[in-house]
C-alpha cells in the first residue's frame, strides 16, 4: 500500500484496533503501509512508511530495543505492534530517538484493514461507513435525538445537526466553532477541515425547517474519511428529514389529545371523573399535591403549537415538576409540588415563570397570567381558571409587562376579575377566610362597615353595637387580613368580597 | 618465562582479577587478606611451557556464595581434606597448581597453595564465570578429571564422571548441603593438559590490567579504557534495574547515557552483555566491567543499583574460548537461555 497515509487520519478511523502512540514522535505522515506476520518478513526498504507486524513482540527489553532499532535502521517512519504497551520507558524513549513513531495496537488485523480502507479501499471505505448509517436506521430511534446517538455510535463520529446559528442537537461529541464556522451552508455536501476538527455535512432538506445540515465530524479525519463521511452523511440525510417531520407530527399529535385532556378536565368544574382522571394520569399529571397554574395567551395571532414548542423546553429549567399544553389561543401549563411550598418557594416559582414570560417574549407577542397556588383536583381547575382570568387582564397590562399574577392577595386583580365567571367567588373566599374562621361577627361588622361609608359611628348604630366594640372588630379584621383599608382599591375589593361571600 | 611476585604486586594483581570478574566471581578481599602474610612472598609463577608436561597439577576454587566467605572465614588451609582426598584417589601428589576461574576471588586461590606446590600461570575460564561445568578441562572433554568439594562438617565428596552437568550439579548440591559456599579441587589432569586446555597467562594479564588500572584510574574514561586495552562502552545513569520474567537470576540494568543513549547491562552472575540502542555492542565472553563512575570501583552486578552513575568498559574475553563454537556456546549469553544477545562468532 504504497499511499500517503497519515497518524492523525488512523487515530481517527473508528475502527482501527485500538491504537495509539506509545513512544517517538506524536504525529507524522508516511509514504504507506506494510502489514507482516513477522518483523523479519518486512521488506529491507522501509522508504518512510508504517510496519505494523501482527505477531507479539519479544518480552525483554534488550530484544524490544533491537526490534525497533530494526525497523528504524530499515527505514520505516512507524511501527505499530500489539502489546507494545508494555515495552519500558528506555524502549520508548528509544524510538524517540530513532525518530520512529512507536504505536500500541490491540488488534493488528483491524488495523491492517483500517490502513486499507484508507490507502487503498476507499469505496469499501465509504461503503462500510453506509452500511453503518443503513444498520443504524434499522433500529426503531425514539426521537431526532436517538436517531442522531444511533447515528454517532455505529459510525464512530460525532453526529450534529446544525443551522446558521449553532449546534441544534449533537451526538458522540461537540462540535467545534471553528470547524461549525468553516463550513459552506449554501453547498449540498460540504467537507470542511481545520486545525480544530473536520467535518463532512450535507443540507438537510425539511419543509418545516430551512437551513438546517447534518454534520458528521471528528479531530484529524482525512480527505478520503471525509469524502467518505459525507456520502455517508447524504444517505443518512433523509432518515433524518424524515425523523424531523415524524417528530412534529407526533408532537402536533400528543399536543392536540393533551389540550382535549385539559379541556375535559376544565369542564368537568372539579366534579371527579374517572375516565378524565385516568386519562390525566397516562400523561403523567397528577391532580394531587399543589399546583400553579399558568396560561400564555398571544397579543396579536399566533401558533398555539410554535408557542408549546418554544415553551416546553423553558419550562424544563424550573425546578419542579411541569406541565404545559396548547389551549385554545395560548398554552397552558403549571407546575404541581406534592408538598406545599413555602410563600418564598412560591415567590420564586412565580419570579421563574415571570422569567419565562420573558424569555418567550422574545419570539412571540404574549401575554401571562398566572393563578394561585392551590391543591388537589379542584384547587388545579381554581388554579388553571384564575390563570386564564389573569392572562386575559394580562393582554391589556402594559404596566405589568403583560404578567399578571392572581393569588390569595391579588385584590387589585380579583377586582378586574369580576366579569361573571367562577373565579371571583373562591378567590373571595379565600380572601375573607383570615377573619371567616375567626370567630365573633367579624364578617358581618366589616361588611356593615363597609356598606356605612367606613363610619363607626353608623356602623354601630346598624348593628346595635357600641362604637368601641365596632372599632375593635374593625381593627381585629384588619390585623388579620393584613391590608391596609385606608387604600380605597382595597376597600373595594373587601367590600366586593364580603357581598359575594354573604350574598 | 617465570616470574616472581612480590606482596606489593598483590594489591595490582587482586584488581586485576576483580576487572577480569566481569562483575562477577566474588570480591578479592578475603583472599587478599589470607595471601598478606608476608612469609608466603615471593611467590614463582611458571608458564606452562616451563614445566614437565607429565607433571601432576590441580586447581581449586571456592564454590556458592562468595558473599558467605565474609560471614563464615575459611580456616587457614580450606583445601588440604578436598586435596588430600583427590591425590588418595589418584594416588600420586599432585606437585603444580593452576586458578579453576580466571577472575574474581577464586583466581588468587592457587596462591594460598604455593608454600608446597608450583603455580602455573593457566586458568580453566580466563574470566569469572558460573557453573563449574563451563572449566575449560570439561568443555574440551579431557579424560580422567575428577573433582573433591566439601560437604559441610569436614565431609570431603569426590565426583568422577563423564557428565559435566553432572559434575556441576552433584557438586552444587553438596555446597548447599555444606551451608552455602565450599571449596572444590579438581585434579587428574596434568600441566601438559594445560597447554591446549586452558587458558594462559591469566596472571600476566590481571597484572598488566591491575598496574594500568592504579596508574589511570583519575584519568577520563576513555583514556582509562584504552589503558586497559578496552573500550568506553556506556556512561550514565542506572534508571531500571528490571528481574528477568523468566529467569529471576537475570536482571536488566537501564542505563540513561549521557548523549540520551539507551544502554541496557543484561546481568546474571556476571554481566554477560550491553545493548546500546537496540544494537549488540559487547556479550559474552568479552569482559564486560562496570565501574561506579565516581570513584571508579569495580562493581559486582548486586552493586548495580538505581540512580548509580557508571561506566561499561569492555575487555577482549580470553581468545581460547572462540577458538571453535564448541568451546563458544558454553559461555555465550544464550547458553543461560538469554536469545538475542550472542555475538557473531
Amino acid at each position: 500500500m504504497n499511499e500517503p497515509i497519515g497518524l492523525a487520519a488512523l487515530l481517527a478511523h473508528p475502527a482501527n484496533g485500538g491504537l495509539r502512540v506509545v513512544g517517538g514522535p506524536e504525529q507524522g505522515d508516511w509514504t504507506g503501509v506494510v502489514v507482516e506476520a513477522a518483523e523479519t518478513e518486512l521488506p529491507e526498504d522501509g522508504a518512510g512508511r508504517l510496519a505494523v507486524v501482527t505477531a507479539s513482540p519479544p518480552l525483554t527489553p534488550w530484544q524490544q530495543d533491537a526490534l525497533v532499532r530494526r525497523i528504524a535502521d530499515r527505514g520505516y517512519r512507524a511501527f505499530a505492534v500489539s502489546r507494545a504497551d508494555g515495552f519500558g520507558p528506555g524502549t520508548r524513549a528509544l524510538a524517540g530517538r530513532l525518530g520512529i513513531t512507536l504505536l500500541h495496537v490491540e488488534k493488528p488485523m483491524q488495523l491492517a484493514k483500517a490502513c486499507w480502507q484508507l490507502v487503498e479501499g476507499r469505496d469499501a471505505l465509504t461503503l462500510s461507513y453506509v452500511r453503518k448509517v443503513s444498520q443504524s436506521i434499522q433500529y426503531p430511534a425514539e426521537n431526532l435525538p436517538d436517531l442522531l446517538h444511533h447515528l454517532s455510535s455505529s459510525l464512530g463520529h460525532g453526529v450534529a445537526l446544525i443551522d446558521a446559528e449553532g449546534v441544534l442537537l449533537e451526538a458522540g461529541g461537540a462540535l467545534p466553532a471553528t470547524v461549525h464556522a468553516a463550513i459552506d451552508r449554501a453547498a449540498w455536501i460540504d467537507l470542511a477541515s481545520v486545525s480544530g476538527g473536520a467535518a463532512a455535512s450535507v443540507r438537510v432538506d425539511s419543509p418545516s425547517r430551512e437551513g438546517l445540515r447534518l454534520v458528521v465530524f471528528g479531530d484529524g479525519l482525512g480527505d478520503r474519511q471525509l469524502a467518505a463521511l459525507g456520502v455517508a452523511a447524504e444517505v443518512a440525510m433523509p432518515a433524518v428529514a424524515a425523523r424531523i417531520l415524524i417528530d412534529e407530527v407526533a408532537a402536533v399529535n400528543d399536543a392536540s389529545s393533551s389540550s382535549g385532556v385539559l379541556r375535559d378536565f376544565v369542564d368537568l368544574r372539579g366534579t371527579p371523573d374517572a375516565d378524565v382522571e385516568r386519562r390525566m394520569l397516562e400523561r403523567g399529571w397528577r391532580t394531587t399535591g399543589y399546583h400553579l397554574a399558568f396560561r400564555m395567551i398571544g397579543r396579536s395571532r399566533l401558533e398555539p403549537f410554535q408557542l408549546l414548542r418554544l415553551v416546553s423546553p423553558e419550562l424544563g429549567r424550573i425546578t419542579a415538576a411541569s406541565h404545559a399544553t396548547t389551549s385554545g389561543r395560548g398554552v397552558t401549563g403549571w407546575l404541581t409540588f406534592t408538598e406545599p411550598p413555602s410563600p418564598e418557594q412560591t415567590e420564586r416559582f412565580v419570579s421563574a415563570l415571570r422569567t419565562l414570560h420573558g424569555t418567550v417574549r422574545r419570539s412571540f407577542n404574549v401575554a401571562t397570567g398566572v393563578g394561585s397556588l392551590a391543591s388537589g383536583s379542584a384547587g388545579l381547575t381554581a388554579s388553571l381558571s384564575e390563570s386564564a382570568d389573569a392572562a386575559r387582564i394580562a393582554v391589556n397590562r402594559s404596566s405589568t409587562g403583560w404578567f399578571v399574577r392572581v393569588d390569595g392577595l391579588g385584590v387589585e386583580q380579583l377586582l378586574l376579575a369580576w366579569s361573571g365567571n367562577d373565579t371571583f367567588m373562591p378567590a373571595a373566599r379565600s380572601l375573607l377566610t383570615p377573619i371567616e374562621g375567626a370567630g365573633g361577627d367579624l364578617l358581618v361588622t366589616l361588611t356593615a362597615y363597609l356598606d356605612h361609608e367606613s363610619g363607626i359611628a353608623p356602623t354601630a348604630a346598624a348593628l346595635g353595637l357600641h362604637r368601641n366594640t365596632v372599632a375593635t372588630r374593625i381593627q381585629r379584621a384588619q390585623e388579620l387580613l393584613g391590608v391596609d383599608m385606608a387604600d380605597p382599591e382595597v376597600r373595594l375589593a373587601l367590600h366586593l368580597a364580603c357581598r359575594a361571600v354573604q350574598g | 618465562m617465570s616470574r616472581t611476585l612480590e606482596l606489593a604486586q598483590l594489591p595490582a594483581l587482586a584488581r586485576g582479577y576483580a576487572l577480569l570478574g566481569s562483575g562477577g566471581g566474588g570480591t578479592t578481599t578475603m583472599l587478599e587478606l589470607v595471601l598478606s602474610d608476608p612469609s608466603r612472598w615471593p611467590i614463582t609463577v611458571f608458564d606452562v611451557d616451563e614445566l614437565d608436561p607429565d607433571l601432576p597439577c590441580l586447581g581449586a576454587a571456592f564454590v556458592g556464595s562468595t558473599m558467605l566467605l565474609g560471614e563464615r572465614l575459611p580456616g587457614s588451609a580450606p583445601f588440604a581434606p578436598l586435596i588430600a582426598a583427590a591425590e588418595r584417589w589418584l594416588g600420586e601428589p599432585a606437585r603444580a597448581v593452576c586458578s579453576l576461574e580466571g577472575g574474581g576471588l577464586n583466581a588468587l586461590a592457587p596462591f594460598t597453595l604455593a608454600d608446597d606446590r608450583i603455580v602455573v600461570d593457566a586458568d580453566l575460564t580466563g574470566r569469572a564465570v558460573p557453573g563449574l561445568d563451563q572449566m575449560s578441562l570439561l568443555v574440551d572433554g579431557v579424560p580422567g578429571v575428577i573433582a573433591t568439594c566439601d560437604t559441610g562438617a569436614g565431609g570431603v565428596m569426590l565426583v568422577k564422571t563423564d557428565r559435566p552437568p553432572d559434575l556441576e550439579r552433584v557438586i552444587r548440591s553438596a555446597i548447599v548441603q555444606a551451608g552455602g559456599v565450599g571449596g572444590t579441587v579438581f585434579a587428574g589432569f596434568t600441566v601438559g593438559d594445560l597447554a591446549e586446555h586452558a587458558i594462559q597467562g591469566g596472571v600476566a594479564r590481571a597484572l598488566g590490567l591491575g598496574t594500568a588500572f592504579d596508574a589511570h584510574r583519575a584519568a577520563a574514561l576513555p583514556e582509562l579504557a584504552r589503558a586497559l586495552g578496552g573500550r568506553l562502552l556506556a556512561e550514565g545513569r542506572i534508571t531500571a534495574v528490571e528481574p528477568d520474567l523468566r529467569d529471576p537470576h537475570v536482571n536488566v540494568v537501564a542505563v540513561d547515557g549521557r548523549g540520551g543513549e539507551v544502554h541496557r547491562l543484561v546481568t546474571r552472575s556476571e554481566t554477560l552483555a550491553c545493548v546500546t540502542d537496540g544494537r549488540l555492542v559487547a556479550a559474552a565472553p568479552e569482559i564486560i566491567v562496570v565501574l561506579d563512575a565516581v570513584s571508579r570501583e569495580a562493581l559486582e552486578v548486586t552493586d548495580l543499583t538505581m540512580s548509580r552513575t557508571v561506566a561499561v568498559i569492555e575487555l577482549p574475553g580470553p581468545e581460547w574460548w572462540s577458538r571453535s563454537e564448541a568451546r563458544r556456546r558454553h559461555v555465550v549469553p544464550s547458553a543461560y537461555g538469554l536469545a538475542d544477545l550472542d555475538r557473531a562468532a
